[in-house]
């Protein structure tokens, strides 16, 4: 311990000549580097102090120089040519030249000692940080005026000393000798008042830098309900308001830390979710991390200043000039930190904005919501959200790597936006098991995007499970790193980023390695047309051999129908028509299948044909087989009807008339109007055929082989197909619900009618041909035996017969009206649906069916034009016009008597 | 095999179109004149099994019966190329030689004599068929062989196969020209009896205008026999090609003639084509008639009646129609181009319909044969039931009147056995022609619905009818 020197003392030890001064000025140049020369003799002057001060010095001097020196080596400045230390070296010789007291020499020594260690201090904290610049930087701010004060107050004492001096600071020496002599000297109360007040504001600064770190001081204590800090009701009475104010402001800081904190910490549930809600956690941890750092340094500085004050307090008597001692670090003040909290704060402050939004958020959706504060204008906060969202994306980035180079969905969390799910089989593959999840879908990732992203992942696992290729993608590691190591391309505003290429790439070469396989090995596009040859009637000649061949079977009722008789012929029609041409692979899967009959089925409602496929494609086209199935229905339906038409119908007719020539004055009548009918319903089966089969299957089927061979995907082939089937679905009258579904079936059925009505006719016709052949045979018989003449009673009997006959004709002339009637009504009304539907086609089909308009003469409703009115009238009209129409195939009961 | 057709070649016009037929056949399915396939000719989109066989050694066999009284043509057949092609046993010589001296009745009775020999060969064929369709006949209307012994056959067809069609490919002789054969107008009115109540369906070849085509379209002077058989061959190979080709619909004889003929009677058929080549056209390659071909060109062409193989004359009332129109349309068709097409035909009433039922203008599409080169894009054939064509009747019956009236030329006639005892036959045969006429001309009137009554009122000959209703009375 040092006792307190009296003023005068000074004067026999210190810097008794100029050389000595020089030298020592020499020194502190080479130790802090030029400054400027007010601040340099605040150095000498210190050195003074020092020197006088008589410190039982810890080291001896050898060893204070080699410290010197060596602390200079390392912190050396690059621009010199000769190394600091040895510069120092060189100096201190000439030191040792001068005849002072080595006591003296030994004190400055350790003195220098100290200077170096500062000058090298601020030099690394010259190196920290942007908290460390802001730190150095305010403090740097603050230091002039501290050591201002202090050198004044040095200056003013020692002025006396120096006054003579003459050097290179001489102007700064007669500045001081001027301030000499005006200021009066300190009180020593004042001073000891000073030092006390200084112990509580470091108290306070300490309660502030505790503060920002979330702990309570003695002025500063935690709200329990809002968790704000508030001041201590009794320990602020000491304060001064402007302390007060401070002090509140400052603990905003802490409030934010201890939000952020919050949100930082698993356990309070506040956090975001999942993966990435773990990455944004670990970054905001990250976050404060580096604040507690900052705030650490804060904290170091306040101690480093105790403890000068400590050592202060002890030299009580002359701490009053010495209690800015460490000048170069500066005390720190309430102000200082005001100055400096403001940068912190504010990223806090946003930490906390963005940890909120993202409060229960997670996968895509958290990072959609820190997306957003990407866009802030303020550099710090767009860095902010960048470096966040960084953090967020990459567990997402290194799942969509996963999914789309080996297929895998690792998210135990649900925040990857594809799904699988686990409920849906294989043979589903394609078109259930995954799907994206929309609302985990980031802002930055384009639904189409998504959808490629999706897709890939989808062929690989199709590839690997249901094709068992275990052939991975071409340059799978490169693909990966690159994925890997670009997650912040995922967010980038424009999407050409290397990432994107790679997905790009990844893509188009999976989607086109399964097209490939489906197309190449696995025949896609064969599969297709065999479908539509067989499934879709395409193929004429085999479905109408196969009906041929089936026609008992087909007319059988339902329960006597066996499915393997009938696999027999189709069979034979496969093998004697032009299908036997076709790829045995494609036929392979063929088959006929008969449904459970319902009671009054027969052989037409429930054979059909179906096609059967396995493996791979049945996870690509299962789904379209429920539409190939109801479109198989109309199509067969209408073949059976162009089957019963002309091939029973017709050509029964054409057979029958040639046999029954000769009863035509009879029948003729009746006969004719059949003729006719039927040629009328020929005439639309088969434009309702040709429109069917040629306008909307064959013309879009052009479309879809079109498209087939355009494809780059085979998306983009089922897509297609499923449109194509959409378009013939709806071309074909299945399942639309409307009026013209309801016609046709009336059609189909009077044809049916018809046809029971004709054999029915052509059965009494034939029943009485024999007779009257049996009745010829038995004249001639009884010519040639010479009995001439029949019995009176046997020619009763056969006029009785006759007449029968003629009823019987008449009464089924009325049956045929009734149906031509029913017929004619059905037409008239599917013409109308027809005109008055929306659809072009439909209209042109209409007038295809009507080409020579017919049908619109004798139908005024169809010769309107299509207004409103005429839509709203036209169910009124066409119930009572048309019975009055019908009437044209009524035969007058008279004239058939005749 | 399906739907098999077996074709019936019948006197010397029959085996010569019947000929030229198979030998466009033969090339369409890429066929050698041996029946051998042709490397190229193995991808299998056609169809060949409903005209042709396969014999043990996979060579395909025609299901053609040739059928002549003189062995001229026929000999000529077996002297060609082709001569390997046919099934030898198919082929029926009258053993005498004769011919039947351009004589219906010749023809007639001579096919009564040796029908069991004839169905011998028929039955067999048929037999040789899974499912039998029917049998297109190939012969001339006005000769002996093909018009009479035609005739016979194809009464005993219709009664012998009730439930097969019967198409008959017959020439109508040439108008403008004088026949060497007298006797003609007797035979085409005998024959057309037959054709009106024997057979499904006519394809009508008028030779007058197959002559006139030739001349005028194809700018031949005096066109051979050749010339006009290949014209024929064209229309018999075309109007076949649904069913060598199929696609989706008119696969079958009965899908293709049933939407064409609304009633028994009214099967009588024109055809026609374009765009029409001949064979030196090709050869000399000669650009004279390669036009542009779209769809709506050829089918607003083809119902130019220029284009059309009869020469019904000049309509003078207007007032004929068409009962029911089929194009089949070959080559590289946009299938929307068809629905442009008939809207434009529509539209534009390019073509006059019957006023009593519901027609239209079916289209079928049809696959070309790859053998076979054409320099157009597009071709069609039409067949059309328009009404018109009875005036190629009325003009037959016109001449029948001039020569029956002054009763010439009977004496070699009533020689034969139908004939032997009156001439009935040759008026019954007038009456049913006379009908058809009637018929036809009722069809272009929107009263046609009534027809059948008046006529069965009006109509005096139904005495075979009677006879047999009235029984014993």
């Amino acid at each position: 311990m040092s006792q307190p020197m009296p003023l005068g003392s000074q004067d026999q030890l210190v810097l008794q000549n100029t050389a000595l001064a020089d030298i020592l000025s020499d020194l502190c140049i080479v130790i802090q580097g030029r400054r400027t020369p007010d601040e340099h003799e605040g150095t000498l002057v210190r050195a003074n102090h020092h020197i006088s001060s008589n410190l039982t010095l810890p080291i001896c001097e050898r060893e204070c120089v080699q410290r010197i020196v060596s602390k200079l080596n390392t912190g050396s400045h690059p621009d010199d040519n000769e190394s600091p230390g040895d510069l120092f070296l060189k100096v201190y010789r000439k030191l040792l030249a001068v005849k002072i007291d080595s006591n003296l020499r030994h004190s400055l020594m350790c003195f220098l000692l100290t200077l170096a260690d500062k000058s090298m201090e601020l030099k690394s904290i010259n190196g920290t940080g942007a908290g460390g610049d802001n730190l150095k930087h305010t403090l740097g701010i603050r230091n002039p005026s501290s050591s201002t004060h202090s050198i004044n107050g040095s200056t003013s004492s020692h002025s006396s000393r120096q006054n003579g001096s003459v050097g290179i600071y001489s102007y700064d020496a007669t500045q001081s000798s001027v301030g000499f002599g005006r200021q009066p000297l300190p009180d020593y109360m004042t001073n000891m008042k000073a030092q006390k007040n200084l112990e509580a504001t470091q108290d306070i600064v300490m309660n502030a830098i505790y503060s920002f770190t979330g702990v309570q001081g003695k002025y500063l204590k935690k709200d329990v309900v809002s968790g704000r800090f508030k001041l201590d009701p009794v320990n602020a009475k000491t304060l001064s308001p402007v302390q007060a104010g401070m002090l509140l402001r400052l603990s905003e800081l802490g409030y934010y830390h201890d939000r952020v904190a919050k949100f930082a910490d698993v356990t309070t549930g506040f956090n975001a979710m999942g993966c990435m809600g773990q990455a944004f956690i670990s970054k905001l941890k990250e976050e404060l991390m580096e604040f507690h750092g900052q705030v650490a340094v804060l904290h170091d500085e306040l101690t480093k200043f105790r403890d000068n004050q400590l050592r202060q307090h002890i030299e009580k008597d002359r701490s009053w000039m010495e209690k800015t001692e460490p000048g170069a670090l500066g005390e720190v003040t309430l102000l200082k930190l005001l100055a400096w909290y403001v940068t912190p704060l504010h990223r806090m402050q946003w930490l906390t904005k963005i940890a909120d939004t993202c409060q229960l958020r997670k996968g895509g959706e958290l990072a959609s919501a820190v997306f957003n504060y990407l866009d802030n204008g303020n550099s710090m906060v767009n860095e902010l959200a960048s470096s966040l969202l960084t953090a967020i994306c990459g567990p997402l980035v290194r799942m969509i790597s996963k999914w789309m180079l080996e297929g895998g969905i690792c998210d135990s969390y649900g925040e990857f936006f594809v799904e699988s799910l686990n409920e849906v089989g294989a043979d589903r593959l394609w078109h259930d098991k995954f799907r994206l999840r929309v609302n985990m879908m980031p802002k930055f990732i384009t639904l189409e995007l998504a959808d490629k992203i999706l897709k890939t992942g989808k062929s690989i696992n199709f590839l690997r499970e249901i094709c068992e290729m275990t052939e991975l993608v071409r340059g799978r590691e490169e693909l990966k790193e690159l994925m890997n190591n670009n997650v912040s391309h995922i967010f980038s505003y424009v999407q050409d980023t290397n990432w994107h290429a790679a997905v790009e790439t990844c893509y188009q070469q999976t989607s086109k390695h399964v097209l490939d396989i489906m197309v190449g090995p696995h025949k896609l596009l064969d599969h297709l047309h065999g479908m539509r040859r067989y499934l879709l009637l395409g193929q004429g000649d085999f479905v109408s051999i196969l009906i041929e061949n089936m026609k008992d079977e087909l007319e059988r009722k339902g329960t006597d129908i066996y499915a393997h008789d009938l696999s027999a012929m189709l069979d034979a029609a496969l093998r004697c028509t032009n299908a036997q041409y076709d790829d045995p692979e494609i036929l392979n899967h063929l088959d006929v299948v008969v449904q459970t009959p319902f009671p009054g089925d027969c052989g037409w409602d429930i054979i059909s044909l179906q096609y059967i496929v396995q493996g791979p494609l049945a996870t690509m086209l299962e789904p379209t087989m429920p539409t190939y199935k109801a479109l198989f229905k109309p199509l067969w339906r209408m073949k059976h009807m162009e089957f019963v038409l002309s091939m029973k119908i017709w050509k029964e007719q054409m057979g029958n008339s040639k046999i029954l020539r000769m009863m035509n004055p009879e029948i003729g009548k009746a006969s004719y109007r059949l003729h006719l009918f039927t040629s009328e319903i020929m005439h639309f089966i088969h434009q309702m055929q040709y429109y069917v089969l040629f306008e909307v299957i064959e013309c879009n089927w052009v479309e879809l082989q079109k498209k087939m061979v355009q494809a780059t995907a085979l998306d983009d082939i089922l897509e297609a197909h499923e449109k194509f089937l959409k378009t013939i679905t709806v071309g074909c009258f299945v399942n639309t619900m409307t009026d013209m579904e309801r016609h046709l079936e009336t059609v189909y059925e009077n044809i049916i009618g018809l046809e029971n009505w004709q054999s029915a006719f052509y059965k009494e016709c034939f029943k009485e041909l024999d007779a009257r052949k049996a009745l010829a045979k038995k004249v001639m018989e009884s010519e040639a035996s010479g009995q001439f003449g029949l019995t009176a009673d046997e020619i009763f009997e056969r006029d009785h017969e006759r007449k029968q006959f003629d009823e019987r004709v008449s009464i089924a002339c009325r049956g045929l009206d009734d149906i031509a009637i029913a017929y004619e009504k059905a037409v008239s009304g599917f013409l109308l649906a027809l005109n008055s539907n929306n659809d072009p086609n439909l209209q042109l089909f209409g007038t295809r069916l009507d080409f020579n308009e017919y049908y619109k003469k004798r139908d005024t409703n169809l010769s309107k034009p299509l207004t409103f009115e005429h839509m709203r009238m036209s169910s009124v009209f066409s119930t009572s016009n048309k019975l009055s129409h019908s009437s044209r195939f009524v035969i007058h009961p008279q004239a058939s008597k005749e | 095999m399906p739907s098999e057709i077996i074709t019936l070649q019948l006197g010397q016009c029959g085996n010569q179109i019947g000929f030229e037929f198979w030998k466009r056949l033969c090339l369409e399915h890429g066929i050698s004149p041996s029946g051998v396939l042709e490397d190229f000719a193995t991808d299998g989109m056609d169809r060949k099994d409903v005209f042709f066989y396969q014999a043990d050694d996979d060579h395909y066999i025609p299901r053609a019966v040739l059928l002549d009284l003189e062995p001229r043509v026929i000999n000529t057949i077996m002297g060609s190329a082709y001569s390997k092609l046919y099934n030898p046993e198919n082929v029926y010589l009258s053993k005498h030689g004769g011919g039947a001296g351009n004589n219906w009745a010749s023809g007639y009775s001579q096919g009564d004599k040796l029908q069991e020999e004839v169905f011998d060969i028929i039955d067999r064929e048929a037999d040789g068929s899974d499912s039998l369709e029917g049998f297109i006949l190939c012969h001339s209307i006005a000769g002996g062989t093909g018009s009479g012994m035609g005739s016979f056959i194809m009464e005993r067809l219709a009664d012998r196969y009730p439930k097969k069609l019967i198409q008959t490919f017959s020439v109508f002789p040439n108008q403008d020209e004088i026949s060497d054969v007298v006797v003609q107008p007797y035979n085409s009115m005998l024959t057309l009896r037959r054709l009106t109540s024997a057979a499904d369906s006519v394809v009508v070849l008028d030779n007058t205008a197959l002559n006139r085509i030739a001349c005028d379209r194809l700018h031949i002077q005096n066109p051979s026999f050749s010339q006009i058989n290949n014209l024929v061959s064209t229309i018999m190979s075309v109007s076949t090609t649904t069913l060598r080709y199929p696609s989706y619909m008119n696969n079958n004889l009965i899908g293709l003639m049933a939407p064409l003929i609304p009633t028994p009677q009214l099967h009588f058929l024109m055809t026609g084509y374009t765009p029409l080549t001949s064979d030196s056209d090709v050869n000399s390659q000669q650009t004279v008639n390669v036009r542009k071909t779209t769809v709506l060109d050829v089918m607003r062409r083809l119902l130019q009646p220029k284009n059309m193989m009869v020469s019904t004359g000049p309509d003078k009332t207007n007032h004929h129609c068409y009962i029911s129109i089929l194009n089949i349309i070959q080559g590289e068709v946009d299938p929307t181009q068809v629905h442009k097409s008939l809207q434009r035909i529509r539209d534009r009433k390019m073509a006059q319909f019957i006023p009593w039922g519901p027609t239209s203008i079916q289209v079928a599409l049809s696959r070309s044969s790859p053998y076979v080169q054409s320099n157009h894009r597009v071709s069609g054939l039409m067949l059309a039931n328009h009404t018109s064509i009875c005036s190629l009747f009325e003009r037959a019956l016109n001449q029948y009147d001039k020569l029956r009236k002054r009763g010439a030329f009977l004496d070699q006639f009533r020689r034969e056995d139908i004939f032997k005892d009156d001439l009935t036959e040759l008026d019954e045969s007038r009456e049913t022609v006379d009908c058809l006429v009637q018929e036809y001309e009722a069809a272009t009137r929107p009263e046609y619905l009534q027809f059948s009554v008046k006529r069965a009122s009006g109509d005096s000959k139904t005495d075979e009818a009677k006879a047999l209703a009235g029984g014993g009375v």
